[in-house]
C-alpha cells in the first residue's frame, strides 16, 4: 500500500459529522447518534468543520433548500448521508460506511471539487442561490410595538447565518437606537432551522444588536413525514431535550452522559439509578445554576396568557427549574407513572418571542434548549 | 536577543497578542457567529488579564525579578505555589481563560457553533487550532518557573524535571476541558473584578510584607 492510499484510509477511518434532523426525523436522529458513538465518530457543530453531512428524516421543501445551503459549506472531501425517519441501526451502518468508502475515494472527490471549483464562488447577486428566498423574507420587516427600530427596514443580507455578507454587493448593516439610547449596527441573523443541538425545524430570525436580541419572529420548517416520532418513551425524549440543553450549556461531559443514558432507556435498559445519580450530579452543579439561573422566567401569569401546557407549564420559573423539572419528569416516568400532558408546541412558539426579546444570543439559545418544542407535532407556518 | 531580564512582560506582552488574533479571525470572516465569537473573547479578556497580571507582579515581586531563571531559583526551598496559592490559583484559571479552553471555551462556544473559528477549514483551521494548543502547553510550562520550582527536584536532571511538572499542569487544565459548563462574561465578569483582583491584590500585600520583613 502507497503512504497516499495509507493516509487517505487513515483520514477517512473517522470522520466528523455534522447531523440535521428534520421535525418527525428524530427517531432517525436518535439512532444515527448512537451509531455515531458506537463509531467512535465525533459529531461537531459546525458543517466547516465536517466530513460528513447526515439528514435524519424527510425535510420539506424549504428545509431541504436550507440543508443545500449548509451542504455547499461543507468543505471537500465531503459526503452526505440521508436516512429515513423508521431506519434501523444496520441501515444506518451501511450509510455511514457508505459515506467512509466516499470520503477515501479520491477521483470522485477530486470531481467534487473540480465540479465546485468551476461553480465559482457564491455571490449574492447569484440568482441561482437558495439564499434569496431565506433573506428575501426579512426585507422591509417592520414589528408593531418596536417603534425605536422602525428605520432598519429593507435590510438586504441575512439569509444562512454562514454567509452575513460575502464581498461583492451586501447591503451593509444598518443602525438603530440599542437599549441604552446608542446607535448601533442592527444584524438580521436566523437561528436555525440548520443548527446542532437545536429543535429541528424551527427557524428565528432574530434582530440582533451586538449579540443582544431586539426582535425575535419564530417560524416552522416543516418535514415532509407523516411527523409520527417514535421516541421509545416519554423518559426518552426528556433525556434528550436534558442532553441538548447541557450541550449548549457547553458541558460536554453531562450532555454525553445524558446521551448514553437515553440510548440505554431506549434499547430498555433498567436505568432509574443512574438517572436518579446522574439528576443529582447536574442538581449539584453551581456553575451551571449561576449560568442558567434567571433566564427565560415563564411566571405563572404567562403560563395562562400563553395556553402553554407541560414541561414550562408545570414548573414555572427559569431554565433551571425547567431543567430540574424535566428530571423529575423523566424520573416518574421510567417509574411507570401516569400519561402527563405533553407541551403544546405552538404555545411554546407563541411564548418564545417575549422570552427571546432582550436576551443575549447564548442566553437565547439556552432558553429555546430548555422549551425544546417538538415541532413534529406542530403544523407548519412561516 | 530577546531581553530575558524581564522575561515576564515579555510573556505578558505577547500572550496578549491572542486577544488581537481571536477578534480578527472573529472579525475577519465577515460572518455573525463568529464576529459575536471573536467579541466574547474580548470581554473574556477584560475579566481575566487584571487577575492575571497581578498573579504574575505576585510572583516577580516574591522573587524580586523578572527574569524567568531568576523566578526558578528563588524558589530554592520554598515552591511559590506554597506560599502564593491564591496566585496560582488565579493563574491557571487565566491559563483557560487566555487560550479559551474548556470551562472558558465560550468564544468558540458549541452554541455559536464553533464561534471564532465557525467558518475557518483546513490548514487555517489548522493552524488557528496549532496556536492554540501552542498557547495552552506554553502557558502551562510558564508555570513550572513561576509556581513550581523550574527544574528543582530530586534525582532527575532540571530539564526532566520541568518536562514532568509541564505535563503534570497540562494534565491538569486538559482533564478539566469537557467537566464544568462553558462560564459566560455576562456572569462571571462580576466575580472577576469584585472576587478574583481583590484576592489577588491581598495576596500581593502579603507577599510585599514578607519580601520587605
Amino acid at each position: 500500500m502507497g503512504l497516499r492510499e495509507r493516509l487517505v484510509r487513515f483520514a477517512a477511518e473517522r470522520p466528523r459529522s455534522f447531523v440535521v434532523a428534520t421535525p418527525g426525523g428524530a427517531g432517525a436522529r436518535l439512532v444515527v447518534e448512537e451509531e455515531l458513538r458506537r463509531r467512535g465518530w465525533r459529531a461537531v457543530a459546525s458543517p466547516v468543520g465536517a466530513d460528513v453531512l447526515v439528514v435524519c428524516g424527510e425535510p420539506g421543501a424549504e428545509l431541504a433548500q436550507a440543508i443545500e445551503v449548509v451542504w455547499a459549506d461543507v468543505p471537500g472531501p465531503r459526503a452526505r448521508v440521508q436516512v429515513a425517519a423508521g431506519v434501523r441501526r444496520e441501515a444506518v451502518a451501511r450509510a455511514l460506511d457508505g459515506a467512509a468508502a466516499e470520503l477515501a475515494d479520491v477521483p470522485r472527490q477530486w470531481a467534487d471539487a473540480a465540479e465546485r471549483v468551476a461553480a465559482g464562488p457564491w455571490t449574492p447577486d447569484d440568482s441561482g442561490d437558495e439564499m434569496s428566498g431565506h433573506g428575501g423574507g426579512h426585507g422591509g420587516h417592520e414589528q408593531g410595538g418596536h417603534a425605536a427600530h422602525g428605520d432598519m427596514g429593507g435590510d438586504g443580507d441575512g439569509g444562512h447565518e454562514h454567509h452575513m455578507g460575502a464581498p461583492g454587493g451586501v447591503a451593509m448593516a444598518e443602525r438603530a437606537d440599542d437599549r441604552d439610547g446608542l446607535k448601533l449596527d442592527v444584524l438580521h441573523v436566523p437561528l436555525g432551522p440548520v443548527l446542532s443541538d437545536w429543535p429541528a425545524g424551527l427557524r428565528v430570525s432574530l434582530t440582533l444588536q451586538g449579540d443582544v436580541v431586539q426582535d425575535a419572529e419564530v417560524g416552522v420548517l416543516g418535514g415532509a413525514g407523516d411527523g409520527v416520532v417514535e421516541w421509545g418513551g416519554l423518559a426518552v425524549a426528556h433525556l434528550d431535550s436534558i442532553g441538548r440543553l447541557l450541550a449548549v450549556a457547553g458541558w460536554a461531559a453531562a450532555a454525553e452522559r445524558a446521551r448514553i443514558l437515553r440510548d440505554d432507556v431506549r434499547a430498555g435498559v433498567d436505568r432509574r439509578v443512574e438517572v436518579e445519580r446522574f439528576a443529582r450530579q447536574v442538581g449539584r452543579s453551581r456553575t451551571l445554576r449561576w449560568m442558567i439561573r434567571g433566564l427565560g422566567v415563564i411566571d405563572r401569569a404567562a403560563v395562562e396568557r400563553y395556553g402553554l401546557t407541560g414541561v414550562a407549564a408545570r414548573y414555572p420559573g427559569d431554565v433551571a427549574d425547567r431543567l430540574a423539572g424535566r428530571f423529575v419528569e423523566a424520573r416518574k416516568a421510567l417509574g411507570g407513572g401516569a400519561d402527563v400532558e405533553l407541551d403544546d408546541p405552538a404555545a411554546l412558539l407563541r411564548v418564545l418571542p417575549s422570552l427571546l426579546v432582550g436576551a443575549e444570543l447564548a442566553a437565547a439559545r439556552l432558553i429555546v434548549a430548555s422549551l425544546d418544542p417538538d415541532l413534529a407535532r406542530e403544523p407548519v407556518h412561516g | 536577543m530577546l531581553p530575558w531580564s524581564i522575561g515576564v512582560v515579555w510573556f505578558n506582552a505577547m500572550e496578549v497578542v491572542a486577544w488581537v488574533s481571536v477578534w480578527m479571525v472573529g472579525w475577519g470572516t465577515n460572518s455573525a457567529f463568529p464576529l459575536v465569537g471573536g467579541y466574547r473573547f474580548l470581554a473574556q479578556g477584560l475579566a481575566y488579564e487584571l487577575p492575571h497580571m497581578f498573579a504574575l507582579i505576585t510572583v516577580a515581586l516574591g522573587a524580586e525579578s523578572l527574569d524567568f531563571g531568576e523566578i526558578a531559583r528563588a524558589q530554592d526551598g520554598l515552591w511559590f505555589v506554597v506560599w502564593m496559592p491564591v496566585a496560582f490559583l488565579v493563574y491557571l484559571l487565566s491559563v483557560l481563560a487566555m487560550a479559551f479552553w474548556g470551562p472558558f471555551g465560550h468564544p468558540v462556544g458549541h452554541d455559536l457553533a464553533g464561534g471564532a473559528v465557525l467558518e475557518l477549514a483546513g490548514p487555517d483551521r489548522l493552524v488557528f487550532e496549532a496556536g492554540r494548543y501552542a498557547l495552552l502547553v506554553v502557558a502551562s510550562a510558564a508555570a513550572v518557573p513561576l509556581f513550581l520550582g523550574g527544574g528543582a527536584g530530586p534525582l532527575l536532571p532540571g530539564w526532566a524535571w520541568a518536562l514532568v511538572k509541564t505535563y503534570l499542569v497540562l494534565a491538569l487544565l486538559v482533564w478539566v476541558r469537557h467537566r464544568l459548563p462553558v462560564i459566560r462574561m455576562d456572569r462571571f465578569m462580576t466575580a472577576a473584578w469584585v472576587v478574583l483582583i481583590p484576592a489577588t491584590l491581598v495576596q500581593m500585600l502579603v507577599v510585599g510584607i514578607v519580601v520587605l520583613g
